[in-house]
């Protein structure tokens, strides 16, 4: 760069930047454009990040106090053009400021407060419909104004039950996809320990019942069903628990429900 | 008092941990001839010796007295029994090989900061006589999902192990820890005079879980579950306790998300005289609250439950919550107020005067409804809340509560663009009211230098600064300046602190501060701040007695990573999420410190071949890498 003849007719401003980068922001007493200017800089990722990514840094993020105060885009800058991966945490950041996983620090069980609380006493409680809670399950669709809904999910043949958040997902496929990374280890452990084959298998025919497990649940009355039946926005209204039953047991485990009060017959 | 206080702070640390907790049981055995000088091998990692040294032994001395090794053993035997401290005992075990293998056999209390750092069968052959085990898991960024579940930490081994070692074994302590109901029950199976069962954020386990621990483990006398996650098995464990009078002192279940048989609760508090602490879950009425405490006035602690009703109450029939409440009159924690019903509030005023603990941290108060009462709490010195009580409500505690020792504000709205009741104001008017401050955790949105400094001055005694600016990349939200000058008021005024965690915009000057000024710090937890490498490499080549190191997101990379390697074998542990590491920086690290366990933890999307670390979790061992890494962790 530095025996490049088209540089000299730049001038010095290129020739600064790798001594001591900071002039290059010095020279820019104009706020507003530097804003625009740190996103053009910024760019699409990968290819001449890479490069001059050490640079970079330095240069993103020393001297420009101004910038940082004014930008949102500051999380964009430095480290997250070292971010290589594509993942949706990244691109998110490029346009807003969402919200990052596992930040601000607060353990997921004290960010239920508002739907607790909010009801009894009003102080910040109009904030109570809008507190965003898939930082608990990654963020990748965020959803201001919907909190996040977990329901318990209990296996056959695991005695640990897990929580899933119905939220997170937009269809039975997604959901069927969680169940088995959520199990598939666990499942494979309980099978180890009781002397069986340890491998793990993945669960699938969740949904249609061809697999060796199947996916029910209890709704709000009490009733067992057969997850997959009705449009998914109804069955996540309705639904209040999870069970994934071995298959051969799908008549017995509705009729006769298991350790439920209510025990209704599916018709 | 302090028994309440490590019950209420989640990150309570045994601060007299030596830097290296594993540096004497590095110590091969001893060779069966007592007479010859033995050869005694220390893992010395102090930063100006070189790591391995080995020292010999002094019983070539010995054999010139007239006693025999076995007399002096046991006189030593005596005199060690009296050394509670693991500090002073891993020192006492380094002198030589007979103290060495006299303190093994004495000590009954083992303190285990990383289960990973050594296996079972390590702790199990050097110490024969464990009564007590604290055992900690994963790192605490795991609370905050940046690691993925069934990341490890399992107690199985640990459990399984112990159960065959330790017979006579009384109290496990755990902290986040992944804890299944087989482990519990193996463990209520396995020590027949087990009494204390204590999990602190762990998960994995459920009510059946429970239920056989309160069943089979007949001298039980604490069981407490702290912001544990409990799967609801529906299995009702409070039935479960045996019918007879029970040894129970302590029981705490208030994490415990599932609905309780409340006769059964009555029937067992009626029969646990020693019953002193009592942390009910939201699912006990304010009703059934008030049937508990005139059947137990003895109590000193209390988690309150939902403290509200579920239906309409009728007002002839109301209980007098007051008076229940005047008669326990040994009460000095409370906590609870799950689901706050702010007009029964008052009811607990007969104990604020005597209370040195309070937690309000679930309860949505505003500051009219706070200040009636804490202007009682008079020998308050742990508090924590909401930021619903505003700075108005922290000046009401500036005012009144002179003992504070440790204080916690919890953000209610925990967003980065909510709307912050809380600011410099409060923090300012507690540093000027509460001058014994030892330990802060403060969650707001905006702060000052000014109001932090104020803090470094007037509160000597602070040993833990956690502040929280949840905006990321937050200045002085008066003068636009970065937190420099704050956070570097701290670290140089404040003589004796140990923890810091930092927030808010930050350049390497501050941590420039940090590494030149944090001379005791232990633990640091840094997100979203930072310039460069400079920073990193300002607190790796400063603070000197830095144990537990976690970032997130921030502008650091391998030279910075490298710059540390002289000081991992004295430190718990590296956590390094989101910066910018390389693949490859990582393995040389690897492949320099033989001890050093590197695990590089990606998302299931990953590549293997990227070179790119997503999250970076190291710490020493002494039995290499663990076998049950799952397959989104590499070990390099």
């Amino acid at each position: 760069m530095e025996g490049c003849p088209r540089n000299r007719e730049i001038g010095p401003k290129l020739l600064d930047l790798i001594p001591q980068g900071r002039k290059w922001y010095q020279e820019d007493k104009n706020n507003i454009d530097q804003e625009k200017k740190l996103e053009l800089r910024l760019g699409p990722p990968g290819g001449d990040e890479e490069d001059h990514s050490a640079m970079k840094k330095k240069n993103n993020n020393t001297e420009t106090r101004n910038i940082k105060m004014e930008s949102e885009d500051k999380s964009f800058q430095g480290f997250n053009s070292n971010h290589f991966s594509s993942s949706n945490k990244t691109s998110q950041k490029r346009t807003a400021p969402g919200p990052v996983v596992g930040w601000p620090p607060v353990r997921s069980f004290r960010k239920n407060l508002a739907s607790t609380s909010s009801s009894k006493l009003g102080n910040e409680s109009s904030h109570g419909g809008q507190i965003n809670k898939s930082n608990d399950d990654g963020e990748k669709q965020v959803e201001p104004k919907r909190e996040g809904m977990f329901v318990k999910i209990n296996m056959d043949g695991v005695p640990i039950g897990r929580k899933v958040d119905l939220n997170a997902y937009n269809s039975y496929e997604q959901l069927s996809f969680a169940v088995d990374k959520l199990f598939r280890g666990l499942l494979a452990a309980q099978r180890e320990s009781s002397g069986g084959e340890g491998e793990e298998k993945p669960i699938i025919g969740l949904l249609d019942g061809k697999g060796e497990f199947t996916l029910t649940y209890e709704d709000n009355e009490g009733d067992k069903m057969l997850v997959g039946d009705v449009p998914w926005q109804m069955f996540v209204s309705s639904v209040k628990r999870l069970r994934v039953i071995k298959s051969s047991e799908i008549s017995s485990a509705l009729t006769f429900g298991c350790s439920s009060k209510q025990e209704k017959m599916r018709h | 008092m302090t028994q309440d206080r490590s019950e209420m702070s989640e990150d309570d640390d045994d601060k007299q941990s030596p830097p290296l907790d594993l540096r004497s049981a590095a110590i091969a055995e001893p060779s069966s001839s007592s007479s010859s000088s033995s050869v005694v091998v220390v893992v010395d990692s102090t930063p100006n010796k070189s790591r391995n040294c080995i020292s010999s032994s002094s019983s070539g001395s010995l054999t010139s007295q007239p006693f025999p090794d076995h007399v002096l053993e046991n006189v030593l035997e005596n005199v060690l029994q009296f050394l509670d401290s693991r500090c002073d005992r891993n020192a006492a075990s380094l002198v030589c090989k007979s103290w060495w293998r006299v303190e093994a056999s004495t000590r009954s209390e083992v303190f285990i900061g990383n289960c990973y750092a050594l296996s079972p069968a390590r702790l199990t052959q050097r110490f024969k006589r464990v009564s007590s085990f604290v055992l900690k898991g994963k790192p605490r960024f795991a609370d905050f999902n940046l690691m993925p579940p069934d990341w490890g930490a399992n107690f199985a081994p640990w459990v399984s192990t112990m159960a065959k070692a330790y017979p006579w074994l009384e109290k496990v302590d755990l902290k986040r820890m992944f804890v299944t109901d087989d482990d519990l029950a193996l463990l209520a199976d396995s020590f027949p005079g087990f009494k204390e069962l204590i999990l602190v954020c762990c998960e994995g386990f459920g009510t059946s879980g429970i239920a056989i621990v309160a069943n089979k483990c007949r001298k039980l006398k604490v069981l407490d579950l702290i912001e544990s996650e409990v799967t609801d098995d529906e299995v009702d464990w409070i039935s479960c306790f045996p019918e007879d009078v029970t040894c129970l002192e302590s029981l705490a279940f208030d994490c415990v998300e599932a609905p309780i048989n409340f006769k059964a609760l009555e029937g067992l508090v009626a029969r646990s005289p020693f019953l002193k602490k009592l942390r009910l879950n939201r699912f006990v009425s304010l009703v059934e609250l008030h049937r508990l405490l005139l059947g137990a006035p003895q109590l000193t602690s209390l988690g309150t439950g939902s403290f509200s009703h579920d239906e309409e109450p009728q007002s002839e029939q109301e209980p007098d919550y007051a008076a229940a409440f005047s008669a326990c009159k040994s009460v000095v924690c409370l906590s609870g107020f799950r689901e706050l019903m702010p007009e029964y509030l008052p009811a607990i005023y007969p104990v604020c005067a005597n209370l040195t603990s309070l937690n309000f941290s679930y309860a949505n108060i505003s500051p009219d409804m706070f200040k009636p009462i804490i202007q009682n709490c008079h020998k308050l010195q742990v508090f924590w809340a909401l930021d619903s009580i505003c700075d108005e409500g922290l000046q009401a505690v500036a005012e009144t509560c002179k003992e504070l020792r440790e204080l916690r504000i919890f953000p209610f709205d925990p967003r980065e663009d909510s709307e912050g009741p809380v600011s410099e104001v409060g923090l300012q008017a507690i540093s000027e009211g509460c001058r014994k401050l030892e330990s802060i955790l403060y969650f707001c949105q905006r702060m000052t230098n000014a109001a932090v400094i104020a803090m470094s001055e007037n509160c000597p005694e602070l040993t833990v600064f956690r502040l929280c600016i949840m905006g990321r990349h937050r200045p002085d939200h008066v003068t636009g300046k970065p937190m420099d000058e704050g956070f570097g008021a701290i670290v140089k005024n404040c003589k004796k602190l140990t923890r810091l965690a930092v927030s808010g915009l930050l350049t390497d000057q501050a941590f420039r501060y940090m590494g030149e000024y944090g001379k005791l710090v232990r633990t640091l937890s840094v997100a979203f701040a930072g310039d460069s490498d400079m920073a990193l490499r300002h607190v790796l080549e400063g603070c000197p007695r830095l144990q537990k190191l976690e970032i997130r997101d921030s502008p650091f990379g391998d030279a910075a990573l490298r710059s540390g390697m002289h000081r991992y074998y004295n430190m718990r542990f590296v956590w390094m999420s989101a910066c910018s590491l390389s693949r490859g920086c990582c393995k040389d690290i690897a492949s320099a410190m033989p001890n050093l366990v590197v695990e590089v933890i990606g998302s299931d999307d990953d590549d293997e071949n990227r070179d790119y670390v997503e999250t970076l979790y190291m710490y020493r061992s002494l039995d290499g890498p663990r076998k049950d890494a799952p397959k989104f962790v590499a070990i390099l």
